[in-house]
């Protein structure tokens, strides 16, 4: 699975960008910053969704997560204040900020040493692979660049309907469940007593 | 991995020179390593932010950027699943590249219900205690 050219400088682009942003998002002061810095994380895994040829999950992520999940974290920024972090009256890390960085660094340190003997395995093993991966690739491409429609959401969706039916009904069952429960847990009692 | 992320500017200058691939430049062709190699910083910076900041909604947020460097994961084993399906069939490994937007998908999900009911429950602690840093909210410290 090897980038050539043009996607491949997109990928070292999109992917330095996003662990900026990534890192951006932990380290911001202001918490409005830290939300529109993780919605231009997402917008960037997204794009490198559609550099995967993962165009319906793309979508979905730009319409669920950052058009629906960021938008409720700023809702919920604007009720709780915040100013207390700007202002710089209080501490932004806990006590704890050093063991947090050790852990994260044990968790890279082996991580690393889990996947560097796996590298060998991932490289094509031989020249009919790569020919294989290569006709497997412009397959999909109609004649005309510009009118290329991939198949791939036909093929999520198809699955999403036949062989992940039952997760996908249970998925619905979770999102009643959690409107609920968010409901439940964000209404006041100065309105009960209003209405009773 | 930072060689390999460094790499990307000798990379760019190479194509906007329009020069032949050097073979020292081909090994930082990005493959299924660099995507992995993503996900997983992307998971530590995730990891980082959880463990050490005190405002819950940041929290909130690096448990989304670790969700999402599962996401990228999935989607780009999928992609090499989809595009070695014959040399893999061949070694007898028969995984449906479906199986990866379709879990991203469930991931996205659940990802949203969790964000909703947490948000809630932050809500209601602030309606009670006035604050969002998880250090003062230690009722049942011992």
């Amino acid at each position: 699975m090897q980038l050539y050219g043009w996607e491949a400088a997109l990928f070292y682009l999109l992917a330095i960008m996003t662990l900026f942003m990534g890192v951006f998002v932990v380290t911001a002061r202001i918490a409005v910053h830290s939300a529109l810095f993780l919605i231009a994380t997402l917008v960037n895994v997204a794009l490198l969704f559609i550099l995967l040829r993962a165009e319906f999950v793309a979508g979905v992520q730009i319409l669920v997560y950052v058009g629906g999940v960021m938008v409720l974290f700023l809702f919920v920024i604007m009720l709780v204040q915040t100013r207390a972090e700007e202002e710089a009256r209080v501490q932004l890390y806990t006590k704890q900020t050093w063991p947090a960085v050790i852990i994260a660094l044990l968790l890279a340190v082996s991580f690393y040493f889990a996947m560097s003997p796996a590298q060998t395995a991932f490289r094509p093993a031989d020249a009919a692979a790569t020919a294989s991966t290569a006709a497997a690739d412009t397959g999909e491409r109609s004649e005309s660049g510009a009118g290329y429609i991939s198949s791939d959401t036909q093929k999520v969706g198809d699955a999403l309907y036949r062989q992940a039916a039952l997760p996908f009904e249970v998925a619905s069952l979770l999102l009643l469940v959690a409107i609920v429960g968010a409901v439940l847990l964000a209404r006041g009692t100065k309105q009960e007593k209003y209405y009773e | 991995m930072i060689s390999s992320i460094i790499g990307a500017f000798p990379y760019a200058a190479q194509l906007l020179l329009q020069a032949q691939p050097q073979p020292f430049l081909k090994r930082f062709e990005p493959t299924l390593v660099n995507f992995l190699m993503l996900s997983f910083l992307l998971f530590v910076v995730g990891v980082a932010g959880v463990l050490s900041r005190r405002n819950i909604i940041i929290i909130f947020m690096s448990i989304e950027l670790i969700l999402n460097a599962v996401n990228l994961n999935l989607i780009a084993f999928s992609r090499y699943l989809q595009l070695n399906e014959a040399a893999l069939k061949s070694k007898g490994l028969e995984i449906s590249p479906l199986a990866g937007p379709v879990f991203t998908i469930f991931i996205i999900v659940v990802a949203a219900a969790e964000a909703a009911v947490g948000l809630g429950i932050v809500i209601a602690m602030f309606r009670n205690r006035e604050t969002v840093s998880i250090d003062e909210i230690d009722l049942l410290k011992w």
